[in-house]
């Protein structure tokens, strides 16, 4: 093929490479399915090994529907074209793995290429899973194979033509994938290769956290320098002071991994997930080996920003003061491990504003975790805060208190706005749902209910002035006032 | 972990005692809020002609503009009632509207088969006949001193109103009118924050901390809405 051909065809998968993970958040954290080892096929050993780098390969969110079962498959993962719908990877024979050899298997998360269905898209990250052994593969397989089979055959292509072809991802990958298991560097610690064995390969943080070309793909120069995808930006994790982790201590990065926060920030979201199924429960060992090589991480270049507007930090003060401050505290300080502080925040100041723009649109709920149980809210500001103003406030957050970051444009908002649809979920009551509470004794129209449950009921209403004492209050006094007469508009009440 | 709210035993530091954990959370939906439903601008839409005069006049004597500032009319109250009248305070969507229909007692707030929007028309009716009949115009004609005997007759229930209870009228109308002064201005009345900038309340506010320590200061932010206040726009 011509290269020209190859691009154009590559440019055809640029919005395929380039989506995002399911929004929906799970409720509530579940546990892995334990595995039956009665067989002999694996090893007791084999198998518990298996179900920790599941763990670390953080595979249950994407293959299980909330209220679903657990690696049924089935969960969308949206893309502009249509959703596409994760696997059923249970044992299942007729829709699951159960045919399939350990070869197999380990051709999907190396190559890229399922038994079932030819090439799979780069949704699923085997980019980063190829960089996986072989003895964690097989490993990963042992556990996958003796959990409970489910039958599930979620309907996985409903990409529209072109992009249903899944033979063309042989373009993206000639273009992007590089094929091949972790070599490990032998100048470095044992911890080191550790972490990094971890970050690039099961952790697969560089699928959000490192940017992408136009083309989808990762844009090796800036590994972990920050990376987009639909509705969220995720934030530079290199050794940068203001944007990346430079000014976090290990003890607080150890703290956000196993809990989900720290007295600098909170999990939400799709990182909220990712503590939730996977830091959260791995080992001491290893967080300490992934801090480790994060801490490698050369610190990206510093951006240059010019100044914010006037006008445009003055509204966005006087809409912080008035809104923001009650959690966030009027200097940015938050309440510890409550509400995030926004001075020196890095998340807030990240090139891309998407994740924090989201954040005042639609809100947030910080991920509920075993030693952080509590879940604490950020309300939504789309149905009362413009675009122009929720670009504002953010601006002014984005360069007050020490910090400094690009001013926030009404455009990107307005963008991210029409992306995630917010509505007001509490629907206005419908004009006269309130019900009787008991139907059997409402009165007919026409009659009076003062009669319900008596031998009267039925009876037409009587507009007799006795009938309604409350009415009957005399004219006295020396005004000349006329005499009370029956109230025909009573007997018309809205029953 | 289950599904649901889990429960599990840890000790709490610094007592003997296990404390219980009890995790999971309120259900939550991104972009889920309650929005309150902003007023409309523009003239009335539930007051007729006649109607509007009554409550223009009325509300005017129960809060008049004075040394200390404009009143009930300054502060849009009667577009406040009309709007509330037109939705759903006025059509009682969210009230039980059935029997029986007892002797109401005191503590027993609104109790009549009207709704408010049914009251009001029933009333305003009733009390312009009542004023064209006495005084040959209708109450929004009187003379202000008239309108105050009337409307403190009206309050005393010593009037008898054709059909409806004139002194639960004004009582409601009483209330509404406080209302419609004070309300965020969201709902229509309080315009440009007249009735907080009066009584010094600071509006939909909730950080105070802050301040907590400036003893003997005023309050240094202006008061500010649910929709905000105009600094907020450039
Ligand atoms: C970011 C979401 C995501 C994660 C994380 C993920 N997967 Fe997947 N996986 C998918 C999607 C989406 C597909 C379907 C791709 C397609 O149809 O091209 C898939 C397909 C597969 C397949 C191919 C099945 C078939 O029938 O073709 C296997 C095997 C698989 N995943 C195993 C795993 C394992 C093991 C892990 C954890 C180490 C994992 N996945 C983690 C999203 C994910
Ligand atoms: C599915 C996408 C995704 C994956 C995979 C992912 N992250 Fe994140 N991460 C995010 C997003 C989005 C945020 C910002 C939102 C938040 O803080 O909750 C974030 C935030 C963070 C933060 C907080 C940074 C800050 O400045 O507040 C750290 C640290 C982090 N991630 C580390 C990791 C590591 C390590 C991995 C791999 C084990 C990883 N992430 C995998 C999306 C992801
Ligand atoms: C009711 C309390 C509350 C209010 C009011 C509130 N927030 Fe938040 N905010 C939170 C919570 C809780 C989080 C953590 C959510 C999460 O897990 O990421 C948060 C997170 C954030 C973050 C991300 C911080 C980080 O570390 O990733 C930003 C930025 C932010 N809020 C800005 C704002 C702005 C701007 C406003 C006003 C328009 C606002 N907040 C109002 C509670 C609040």
């Amino acid at each position: 093929m011509r290269k020209g051909a190859v691009l154009a065809a590559a440019v055809l998968f640029l919005t395929v490479a380039l989506v995002g993970r399911a929004v929906g958040q799970p409720k509530t954290i579940r546990a892995l399915p334990p595995p039956n080892v009665s067989g002999a096929r694996f090893s007791p050993q084999q198998v518990a090994a298996g179900r920790y780098l599941v763990i670390l390969g953080d595979c249950m969110p994407c293959h299980t529907v909330t209220g679903g079962a657990a690696f049924a498959g089935g969960r969308p993962i949206p893309t502009p074209f249509g959703p596409l719908v994760s696997a059923n990877i249970t044992p299942d024979r007729e829709t699951g793995l159960g045919g399939w050899s350990s070869d197999d298997f380990y051709r999907a998360l190396h190559e890229g290429k399922s038994r079932k269905v030819g090439n799979l898209y780069p949704a699923f990250p085997y980019i980063h899973y190829t960089k996986v052994s072989r003895a964690d593969v097989d490993a990963i397989y042992a556990y996958l194979q003796t959990i409970p089979a489910v039958t599930s055959d979620p309907k996985r292509d409903q990409l529209p033509f072109p992009y249903r072809i899944r033979q063309l991802m042989a373009v993206w990958n000639w273009l992007f994938f590089e094929p091949g298991a972790y070599d490990p560097d032998p100048n470095r610690s044992a911890e080191w290769n550790r972490g990094a064995y971890l970050v690039q390969g099961l952790g697969h943080c560089g699928d959000c956290h490192t940017p992408r070309n136009v083309l989808g793909g990762a844009e090796r120069r800036k590994r972990f320098r920050g990376g987009a995808f639909p509705g969220w930006f995720a934030p530079d994790l290199t050794d940068n002071r203001s944007v990346g982790l430079g000014s976090w201590s290990d003890a607080e990065l150890l703290e956000f991994f196993r809990t989900g926060r720290n007295v600098r920030t909170a999990a939400t979201g799709e990182m909220g997930e990712v503590v939730a199924y996977s830091t959260s429960q791995m080992t001491d060992g290893d967080l300490r080996a992934i801090i480790t090589y994060l801490r490698s991480l050369p610190a990206s270049p510093e951006a240059t920003v010019s100044l914010p507007g006037r006008e445009a930090m003055a509204a966005g003060e006087a809409i912080y003061r008035d809104q923001c401050s009650a959690c966030h505290r009027m200097d940015g300080s938050g309440v510890r491990r409550l509400f995030p502080p926004l001075a020196g925040n890095a998340n807030l100041q990240q090139a891309n504003p998407r994740t924090v723009a989201r954040l005042v649109l639609v809100g947030a709920q910080t991920m509920p975790t075993d030693p952080r149980p509590t879940a604490f809210t950020m309300p939504a500001y789309a149905w009362k805060l413009s675009d122009r103003q929720i670009a504002d406030v953010l601006t002014y957050a984005r360069n007050s208190w020490g910090n400094r970051a690009a001013a926030v444009s009404a455009e990107d908002v307005a963008k991210l706005r029409r992306q995630l649809k917010p509505r007001a979920a509490i629907a206005p009551v419908p004009r006269g749902s309130m019900l009787h509470p008991a139907p059997g004794t409402l009165a007919k129209p026409g009659t009076d209910s003062r009669d319900n449950g008596t031998a009267h009921a039925g009876r037409a209403a009587a507009p007799e002035a006795d009938r309604n004492p409350r009415n009957t209050t005399g004219p006295p006094g020396n005004m000349d006032l006329p005499k009370h007469k029956p109230h025909r508009h009573e007997a018309q009440g809205p029953g | 972990m289950p599904e649901g709210p889990t429960h599990s035993t840890v000790p709490t530091p610094g007592t003997a005692v296990p404390g219980r954990v009890v995790a999971g959370s309120e259900p939550w939906q991104p972009g889920a809020a309650a929005p309150e439903i902003a007023s409309s601008a523009g003239g009335y839409v539930f007051f007729k002609p006649a109607e509007a005069a009554f409550v223009e006049a009325a509300v005017a004597r129960l809060i008049p503009a004075d040394e200390l500032g404009g009143g009930a009319i300054e502060a849009d109250v009667p577009l406040f009632i009309d709007r509330q009248l037109n939705g759903d305070f006025g059509n009682a969507t969210r009230w039980y509207m059935q029997g029986p229909w007892g002797e109401p007692t005191k503590t027993q707030g609104y109790q009549t088969r009207l709704t408010p929007a049914q009251f009001y028309r029933a009333a305003i009716q009733a009390i312009d006949a009542v004023s064209t009949r006495m005084h040959g115009q209708a109450f929004a004609a009187l003379n202000g001193d008239r309108q105050d005997d009337f409307l403190r007759v009206l309050e005393s229930g010593a009037i008898a109103l054709d059909g409806v209870d004139g002194q639960a009228f004004f009582g409601l109308l009483l209330q509404n009118t406080i209302e419609g002064f004070f309300c965020d201005p969201v709902h229509g009345g309080n315009k440009d924050m007249i009735g907080w900038k009066l009584i010094g309340f600071p509006g939909a506010r909730y950080e105070q901390r802050f301040f907590l320590k400036a003893f003997n200061q005023p309050f240094p932010l202006p008061p500010v809405g649910i929709a905000g206040r105009r600094e907020w726009s450039r």
